[in-house]
Parts: structure tokens; sequence; C-alpha cells
């Protein structure tokens, strides 16, 4: 379904947004934005679903039950954050360090809220909470880009998050029962579907000289630091030190 | 695993997530976040991948493994490539898997 383009600026679209008094048909209602942004989520859902099942074999792997790695994906609903956490606490035995590896890793979300931010202004605060709880990298790409074409309203990002979040956690109770089931894990090539995440994640974050050249920093530091580091200090402290870096040249 | 571990696990990485991603939200629509700050920021995500994937394709389970065949290593090329012109975590995520196994059996 279009949403009528007023002419307005996409900031005043999602702030000055018409009370949905108007009958169904007249204009576009809660519902069918709602529903458009659903359908701007359905690749979202699809890409989550089989890292969503990685999560849920990797955590029972790692001696999850079925309930607990569930409710991991539906509370949580940070895909690298969640692996990198879980990997923290495998290597470690220490929730302190494997939730400090997981804030490091998802530092970037201040970046994407920050960025959100000028588009939400006016929302209410329960619907400010359920969007920034379900901002991800790719609900994130998706509704950045539907704000630059005007299109976006806080009900279609409801959408797209909301199908995210299920398509995140219906995977991740597949994965969790499945691993529960078919035992040996390793046997079904699962331990490569986090790196792949990350080799694929990676890709589409080297987008110049610069951010390759940040990569290359930090992989290096990462590397030679896990001589001497333990757990994912290594890559905690690397990323740090890169980014550090970078911007003290780049500055 | 210990259950108090891994609810641990759970409830701290949901606090820490809604935090780092509502406060800029409930607070910048005002402020403005310092140039450098958000320079900094925009290093983040490269360095943390890049440092993961480092570790991960080299140091599989944590033991060095600086080999031409490594299974990880050879797997990452097909999943960096199907990402590159698909843009598809799914497909990028299957070829490096379905190549992993490839690559594990055809190298013992």
């Amino acid at each position: 379904m279009m949403i009528p383009v007023d002419g307005a600026k996409p900031c005043s679209i999602l702030t000055r947004m018409p009370r949905p008094t108007a009958p169904a048909g007249l204009a576009p209602t809660r519902r069918s934005r709602f529903a458009r942004g659903a359908r701007l989520g359905v690749p979202i859902f699809l890409g989550y679903m089989p890292v969503g099942a990685a999560f849920g074999l990797a955590a029972t792997a790692a001696g999850f039950t079925v309930a607990q790695a569930t409710a991991c994906s539906a509370l949580v609903l940070a895909g690298a954050g969640q692996f990198i956490g879980l990997a923290a606490l495998v290597s470690s035995g220490n929730l302190a360090a494997a939730l400090i590896a997981t804030g490091v890793v998802n530092l970037r979300y201040l970046l994407f809220s920050a960025t959100m931010a000028p588009h939400l202004k006016g929302v209410p605060r329960w619907q400010q909470v359920a969007l920034a709880f379900t901002l991800t990298d790719e609900t994130f790409a998706v509704n950045i880009a539907d704000v630059r074409e005007g299109r976006a309203d806080r009900f279609s990002m409801t959408g797209v998050g909301a199908v995210s979040w299920i398509g995140w956690t219906l995977g991740t109770a597949i994965g969790a029962m499945a691993g529960s089931a078919l035992g040996d894990p390793s046997r079904w090539g699962v331990e490569f579907a986090m790196p792949a995440m990350f080799v694929a994640l990676l890709v589409g974050q080297v987008t110049g000289r610069r951010e390759l050249l940040a990569a290359a920093l930090a992989a290096v530091t990462a590397l030679a630091l896990s001589t001497v580091l333990q757990g994912q200090w290594p890559v905690v402290v690397a990323a740090i030190v890169a980014a550090t870096v970078m911007t003290a040249v780049t500055e | 695993m210990n259950p108090a571990l891994a609810w641990g696990l759970v409830i701290g990485m949901a606090l820490s997530n809604i935090v780092i991603r509502l406060v800029p939200i409930a607070a910048l629509s005002r402020l403005e976040l310092p140039h450098v700050v958000h320079r900094w920021l925009s290093y983040v995500p490269v360095t943390v991948m890049s440092a993961i994937v480092a570790t991960q394709l080299l140091k599989p389970g944590g033991a060095w493994m600086l080999r031409p065949d490594n299974p990880y290593l050879l797997a990452s090329v097909p999943t960096a490539v199907v990402f590159h012109f698909t843009r598809s975590f799914l497909g990028a995520t299957a070829a490096g898997v379905v190549s992993f196994l490839a690559l594990r059996f055809l190298l013992g």
C-alpha cells in the first residue's frame, strides 16, 4: 500500500501524523501502515530465521536449555551481540566479561539510535521503547532507507520490527529444539554459521578505503593481543584501539 | 551450564541492549553528539567485525590454525563473495556452511 507523499519533509511525516480518525479505506490506517512495514520486514524475517536457528543450536551446544536460548533471543534481539556474549561466557565462564564483550559489540547501536533519533521526535515513549528494542543492523537499514524516501512512519517501523523479532525468536526456538534433538551440531557444519555471519557483516561494513584500513588494523591487533589476553578481550580491546587510532588519524 | 550464569547472561544482555539503543533515541532528539564521538562510533562496527572474523578464522576454538588448508579461512571466501554480490545474509551463511562442510570432507 502506498503512503501518500504530501510533499512534507520526511521528519514531519513522522512527527505530525494525522490521527487515524478517518474511516479505513480513505486514508492509510495504523493497521495498513503496520502491514506495509511488516511486508518490508519479510526479507529480514527470512534472513533471521537461519541465523536465529544457528544461535539456538550454538546456545544448546553451549549448555543452554531451549527455554533459555529462546528467551535470550526474545529479550535481546542482537545477533552478533548474542553470539559474542555466548562465546565469551563459554570461553571465560565469567559473566562480567561476557556482558562487556556484548556491550562493545553493540556500541554501534548508539550510532544507529542517534541517527534514528531526529526521525522519532514526538513519537510516544512506549513506541520509542518498542522501536529501540527492535533496532538491529537490518531494521535500521530498511527503516532509514524508507525514511529517506519519505514513506516511513512509526507504525510501518513497528511492523518492520515486529516481523524481524518473530523471525529471530522463532528461528532460535527451532534451532534450539533441533539442537537438543540432533545431538552433535558439528556434523551439520553449524560451527561455521557464526563465522559466516560475521564475514558477511564485515563485508557489509567495508564501504571504503578508511574502513578497509580500520578492519586490517583491528584484525592484526586482535590476533597479536590474542597471544596475551584471554576470551573475548582481544576483540574488545582491538576494536577500541583501532577505532581510536583511525579517529585520531582522520580527525 | 549453570542456570544462574545462563539467565544472568540473558537478563544482562537484555538490559544492556535496551539501554544502548534507547538512550540516544530518548535523549538525543534534542542533543547533538560531538563530531569526534560520531566519527569514533562510525569506526566501531567495522573494527569489531574484523577483530571477530580474524580470531574466528585463524584461531577457531582458540588454537592457531595457520595452514593453507584451514577450512574456516577457505570457506570465508565463498561466504564473502556471495554476500558481496547478493547482499543476502541467508545466502552467504548457507554458502559458507555448505562450502565449510565440503572443504572439511575434501581436506579430511
